[in-house]
C-alpha cells in the first residue's frame, strides 16, 4: 500500500469537516500586559457566534502544571497574542470580518520581558497567584515562589559544593543565551469540536489525548467520560500540539453555537501559541589539575512566557541536563522557570535538554582548554559508566556515553587533527513516572481467512513513524507481515490510557506495554491487554531520586570553517552518534536522527524569535528561516546498538548535541561563542574579541 | 491564508490590462506571479479592494535578444535562469535569478513582479541595474523607458504611475564581464544581508550593493575611480571602503547596520577583484 501521506489520502484535522460546521477566528491582545476594561462585540451580526469574557468566566482554570489560564483573558491580557475574544461563523470571511467588528478596552501595564529582570523583586507580576495544578499526568512537586514571577524553583543539592569547589585545581565559570525558537510544524494547530448532547467530542491534532482530557473536564465541569478526544495523524508536532491549545476555545463556540466549530490557525499565529524556552544558564565547573570533576554549580533561568504550560517540567529536566553524563560528586542546581509578558513557551524537541547541553558542553571545552587536555579525553575521564550515580542519585544501568562520544570522535577523524572540531556528548531524561497501555484485538477476515490484528492504543502519529514502529513490532511478535495489523487514530472512548506521545518514550514504553499484550492475547485467544509503568520521580527540594528510568544518550562531532572576515560559519560535517539499543524500524530511526540534526542545526545557526517591547516581528517563514536541503552539511549517523537491548526512542537525542558541537568546532579556531544562533555577527564579535585578546597579550615590539 | 475575498480582475490581452489599469489605478493592486502580493497579503499588510492579474496576458512572457535582451515582465524567475539565451549573453543575470530562495518560489516570481514590488532584499534588482537596465513601462498613452535605479525610489515605492504597466526590461548587451555575491547570514534560501553587482562595459564599473538600505546602491563618483585604470586589489579595497562609507545600512532581522557596514566593505572588495580576474 503506498503510504497515505503521498497519495494525499491521508486525513488530518485540519481535514475533518461534519454537517453545519462553522469555522472560527480569535481575536488576540495588541498590548503585552494590560486590564481588559470592556469586550464589546455588539456590533457583530446575530448570525455570528461571539464568545467573550462573559461566557466563559464561569468555567474552571487550566494549566498542565500550574492552573494560570482560563479560555480566554478575563480581565487581564498578558502578552501580544492572548486570545481575548472568538468568533465563528459559516465562512472564514465573515469570521475575519467579525473580528474587527469587535471593540476592547485596554489600559496598559508595566511588563516584563526578559526573565532575569522578570525574576527580581519588586518586578511586575504576570501571575499574582501560582495555583498548582492536580493533573497528575503532567504534575510533580512545584514549587513556586510566592510574590516573585518564578513559577517552579528546582533543585539539586548533592554532595557538599564548597567542599568541592575548595577541592578544585581549576575552576571555569560562564553564562550562555539561548534563542526561542518556533516549531514551525508543516500543520498548523487544528481542531474541530462538537456537543453531542451533553457530551463533547473533539477532533484534534494533539500528542497528549488524556491530559488535555482531563484539563477539558475540569475547565467545563464535567466528567472525563463525557469528552472524547480523536487524534488524526499530525502534519508535525515536535512538541507543540501537548496540553490545550484550542481545544477549550473551539469547544466553547461549539457549544454556543450549537454546532460543530473547527479552528485552524494562520501560520503567524503559531509564534503566539507555543514556542521553544529563551534560556540563560550560568556554568560553574571545578576539576583537579588531572581533570577529575569534583565540582558543578548550575544555574538556570527558562523564560516560560505568560502562561506556565509545561515550563516548570522543562526547568528541572535543563536543571538535570546541565550537570551532563558525568561523575561529579558534588553538584548545586537552582533551575528557575520564569514568567514574562512573552508567548507561552512550552515542549519543544529536546525538552530543555539542547539549551543545557549548549552551556554545559561549551564549559567542557573551556575546561579541557584551561587544563590542557584533549577535549575528548576530559570527557572520557569524566563520563559516567554502568553502575555510577549520577547527580540524582540514581545508579546509572545500560550506559553508553564513552561509546557514542568514541564513535563520533572516530567519524570526524579527531586523532588526525583537531582544528575546526568540536564534540559533544549528552544524556536526556525519559517522562518519569509515566504509563502506558495497550489492548490488541484480532479479527478474522471473512474473505481469505486471515487475521488481522487491531491495536487499540493512544500513541500519537505525528510524522515520526510511531505507528509505523508498532506495526513492526507487534508483527514480529505476532509472526505475521505487517499489513495485518490495523491501527485506527487514536480515540479516548476506545483507547487504554497512556500518558502522553512526548520525550521519545513511546517505542519503549508501548513497545513494552504491547509486549506484555501480545503475550496475553497468545494465552487468552482473541484479545490482548499490557501496560508498563516506569515509577521514579525527584524530591522536589533535593532534586533527589530516580529523574528517569531510561535515559537518552547521545553524542555529536561537528567540522566547521569560517569566513573571517564575515563571521560566516560554514558546517563542513556533522555526525551523530545515538543509543539505540535495539533497533525496530531502521528507516525510521535513520530520519528521526537525520531530523534532529536539522532540527538543532537550525538552532545552532540561525532560528531565533525576534520581540519588540513583546511583540513577535519574525512570525512568517520569511523572516524566521528554518532549514532548507541546500543548508545541509554532510550529515552522517550512528545507531549504536546492543545485542539484546531493548528498543530505544530516538525522537529527539540527536538534536540538543548539535550546537554544542558546532560550538566548540568554533571554539578550536579561539572563536568563543556564548549566545545561540551563532549568526555570522555573533561569530564576527567573538573573532573581534580573539583579536583584542591576541593583540592585548603579544609583548610590544613582536 | 486570509479569508477575504477580493475582486478578480484577469485581462486577456496587454491592451485589456492596460484598459483596467487606466480605470482603476492603484485602487487595484497588480499581481504578477503573486510570491510578494501574497505575503502582505496573508500578513495583513495589504488588504485591496481589486487584485489585477496579469497571469491571462501571454504577451508578457518572453526572452529575446540580439544585441540586447528584452526579458517581459511576467516571464519567471526560473525561465530566466535557464534561458539559453541569458546563460550565453548575460550569465550573471542568469546566476543571480537562480539564486533566489527557493526552485518553488522561482517557478512562480516573475521579473516585473520583482522590480516592481521594489522590495529592498530582492536579489534581481541590484544586478539589473549593475547591468544598467530599463525597465519599459506601458499605459494607454505610450510608453517609456526607466533605469533601474530611478524605478525603484524607496522601501515599495516605484516611480511607475498609477495607469503603467511594467511590460518588459532591456538590458543592453556588450557587458566584458559581471559578477554577483549573494552574502546570506542565514539559510542558503534566505534573502541576501548584503548583495553586490558588479559590471564592467565599454571600460566603465558599474557596482550595486543591494538588500542594504532602501533601493540598490549605486554611486557613479567612486565607480570613476575604476576608470583608465587596472582594477588592482587596492583599488578594490577603496572603493569598497567608500562604498562602505557612503552607504547607510539598516539593520533587520538579516544583521544590524553596524555588521552590514563591515561586510559590504569586504563583499564589495571581494566582487571587484573577482571582476578583474
Amino acid at each position: 500500500m503506498i503510504d497515505p501521506r503521498v497519495t494525499g489520502a491521508i486525513r488530518y484535522a485540519q481535514d475533518v469537516a461534519l454537517p453545519h460546521m462553522l469555522y472560527a477566528r480569535i481575536l488576540r491582545s495588541p498590548y503585552p500586559h494590560a486590564r481588559v476594561l470592556r469586550v464589546d462585540a455588539s456590533a457583530v451580526p446575530r448570525s455570528i457566534v461571539v464568545l467573550t469574557p462573559a461566557d466563559v468566566n464561569n468555567l474552571g482554570r487550566y494549566g498542565c502544571q500550574i492552573r494560570d489560564q482560563t479560555v480566554l483573558a478575563l480581565d487581564r491580557v498578558r502578552f501580544i497574542g492572548d486570545p481575548v475574544a472568538a468568533v465563528a461563523a459559516p465562512t472564514l470571511r465573515e469570521a475575519d470580518e467579525a473580528l474587527n467588528l469587535i471593540a476592547v478596552d485596554y489600559v496598559e501595564l508595566p511588563a516584563v520581558f526578559d526573565p532575569i529582570t522578570a525574576a527580581a523583586d519588586g518586578a511586575p507580576l504576570v501571575h499574582e497567584q501560582h495555583c498548582i495544578s492536580d493533573n497528575d499526568a503532567a504534575y510533580f512537586g512545584m514549587r513556586p515562589v510566592a510574590g516573585t514571577n518564578i513559577c517552579h524553583h528546582f533543585r539539586i543539592r548533592h554532595g557538599d559544593i564548597a567542599a568541592g569547589f575548595a577541592e578544585a585545581a581549576i575552576v571555569v565559570e560562564e553564562t550562555y543565551r539561548t534563542a526561542g525558537a518556533q516549531h514551525v510544524a508543516m500543520e498548523p494547530h487544528a481542531t474541530v469540536a462538537r456537543w453531542v448532547e451533553d457530551r463533547l467530542e473533539i477532533w484534534t491534532g494533539t500528542q497528549t489525548p488524556f491530559n488535555l482530557r482531563m484539563d477539558l473536564a475540569k475547565i467545563f465541569g464535567i466528567p472525563e467520560e463525557k469528552i472524547r478526544i480523536i487524534c488524526p495523524p499530525m502534519g508535525g508536532a515536535f512538541g507543540a500540539k501537548t496540553f490545550v491549545r484550542l481545544e477549550a476555545i473551539a469547544a466553547c463556540l461549539a457549544r454556543k453555537a450549537g454546532r460543530p466549530v473547527k479552528v485552524v490557525l494562520n501560520r503567524n499565529e503559531e509564534w503566539l501559541t507555543i514556542n521553544r524556552h529563551p534560556a540563560i544558564l550560568r556554568i560553574a565547573i571545578g576539576a583537579r589539575a588531572d581533570g577529575t570533576l569534583v565540582a558543578k554549580r548550575v544555574e538556570c533561568w527558562a523564560d516560560t512566557g505568560a502562561y506556565a504550560d509545561c515550563g516548570p517540567g522543562v526547568a528541572q529536566k535543563m536543571g538535570y541536563a546541565a550537570v551532563g553524563p558525568y561523575r561529579i560528586p558534588h553538584v548545586w542546581v537552582d533551575s528557575h522557570c520564569v514568567y514574562t509578558n512573552l508567548p507561552p513557551n512550552g515542549a519543544f524537541r529536546g525538552y530543555g535538554a539542547m539549551q543545557a547541553v549548549w552551556a554545559s558542553e561549551r564549559t567542557m571545552d573551556l575546561l579541557a582548554d584551561r587544563l590542557g587536555m584533549d577535549p575528548l579525553e576530559l570527557r572520557l575521564k569524566n563520563v559516567l559508566v554502568d553502575g555510577d550515580r549520577f547527580c540524582t542519585g540514581e545508579v546509572m544501568h545500560d550506559v553508553h556515553f564513552a561509546q557514542c562520544l568514541q564513535t563520533v570522535a572516530d567519524k570526524i577523524g579527531w586523532a588526525e587533527g583537531r582544528r575546526g572540531k568540536g564534540l559533544c556528548v549528552l544524556l536526556k531524561g525519559m517522562q518519569t513516572p509515566s504509563r502506558a497501555a495497550l489492548a490488541i484485538t484480532a479479527a478474522d477476515d471473512g474473505t481469505s481467512g486471515d487475521r488481522t490484528y487491531i491495536v487499540h492504543c493512544a500513541t500519537a502519529e505525528m510524522g515520526q513513524g510511531a505507528r509505523r514502529t508498532i506495526q513492526l513490532m507487534a508483527a514480529e511478535l505476532l509472526g505475521v507481515d505487517p499489513c495485518r495489523i490495523r491501527f485506527p487514530d487514536p480515540d479516548t472512548d476506545l483507547v487504554p490510557y497512556d500518558t502522553r506521545t512526548t520525550s521519545s518514550r513511546s517505542t519503549y514504553m508501548m513497545g513494552r506495554a504491547l509486549a506484555a499484550a501480545v503475550r496475553d492475547l497468545k494465552a487468552n485467544g482473541r484479545r490482548g491487554y499490557g501496560e508498563c509503568v516506569n515509577y521514579g520521580g525527584l524530591d522536589p527540594d533535593t532534586g533527589q531520586g530516580v529523574a528517569s528510568t531510561h535515559w537518552h544518550q547521545g553524542a555529536a562531532a561537528a567540522e566547521v570553517h569560517v569566513d573571517e572576515e564575515t563571521g560566516k560559519l560554514t558546517v563542513v560535517r556533522l555526525h551523530a552518534a545515538t543509543y539505540a539499543g535495539r533497533v525496530v524500524n531502521r528507516p525510521g530511526a535513520e530520519l528521526q536522527n537525520e531530523g534532529s540534526m536539522i532540527m538543532g542545526l537550525g538552532t545552532a545557526l540561525f532560528e531565533s524569535i525576534v520581540f519588540a517591547d513583546g511583540q513577535v516581528t519574525n512570525a512568517n517563514l520569511s523572516d524566521y528561516n528554518v532549514p532548507a536541503a541546500d543548508d545541509l552539511p554532510e550529515l552522517t549517523h550512528s545507531l549504536i546498538e546492543r545485542e539484546g537491548a531493548e528498543p530505544h526512542g530516538l525522537g529527539e537525542t540527536a538534536l540538543p548535541p548539535v550546537p554544542a558541537a558546532i560550538g566548540n568546532a568554533l571554539a578550536s579556531l579561539g572563536v568563543h561563542v556564548t549566545e545561540l544562533p551563532m549568526t555570522p555577527e555573533v561569530i564576527l564579535a567573538a573573532i573581534d574579541r580573539r583579536e583584542a585578546h591576541a593583540a592585548a597579550t603579544t609583548p610590544a615590539g613582536r | 491564508m486570509s479569508g477575504n475575498v477580493v475582486e478578480w480582475l484577469a485581462p486577456a490581452s496587454l491592451a485589456e490590462a492596460l484598459q483596467l489599469r487606466a480605470e482603476r489605478g492603484n485602487e487595484a493592486t497588480v499581481v504578477a506571479g503573486g510570491t510578494f502580493v501574497a505575503i502582505l497579503i496573508n500578513q495583513g499588510f495589504l488588504a485591496p479592494a481589486a487584485l489585477l492579474s496579469l497571469h491571462n496576458v501571454p504577451e508578457l512572457a518572453f526572452i529575446t535578444a540580439n544585441n540586447e535582451l528584452w526579458i517581459g515582465a511576467m516571464t519567471t524567475h526560473r525561465e530566466v535562469e535557464r534561458s539559453a539565451i541569458v546563460q550565453q549573453g548575460w550569465p550573471a543575470l542568469a546566476r543571480t535569478f537562480a539564486l533566489v530562495a527557493s526552485p518553488r518560489v522561482r517557478n512562480q516570481a516573475t521579473v516585473g513582479g520583482v522590480l516592481a514590488d521594489a522590495d529592498y532584499a530582492s536579489d534581481p534588482p541590484a544586478m539589473l541595474c549593475a547591468l544598467g537596465a530599463r525597465a519599459v513601462a506601458r499605459s494607454r498613452s505610450g510608453e517609456r523607458e526607466i533605469p533601474v535605479e530611478e524605478l525603484i525610489t524607496g522601501y515599495y515605492q516605484t516611480s511607475l504611475h498609477p495607469d503603467e504597466l511594467l511590460i518588459a526590461v532591456r538590458v543592453p548587451g556588450g557587458i566584458e564581464r559581471a559578477v554577483y555575491r549573494k552574502f546570506r547570514s542565514r539559510s542558503t534560501e534566505d534573502r541576501p544581508c548584503v548583495a553586490v553587482a558588479a559590471a564592467r562595459a565599454q571600460g566603465r564599473l558599474r557596482v550595486v550593493v543591494g538588500a542594504v538600505a532602501e533601493r540598490p546602491q549605486y554611486f557613479p563618483e567612486i565607480c570613476a575611480l575604476a576608470e583608465g585604470v587596472s582594477l588592482d586589489r587596492d583599488l578594490a579595497a577603496e572603493i569598497a571602503q567608500r562604498y562602505a562609507a557612503a552607504i547607510n545600512p539598516i539593520s533587520d532581522v538579516r544583521g544590524s547596520a553596524e555588521y552590514r557596514r563591515r561586510v559590504i566593505a569586504v563583499e564589495v572588495r571581494r566582487a571587484l577583484e573577482e571582476l578583474a580576474l
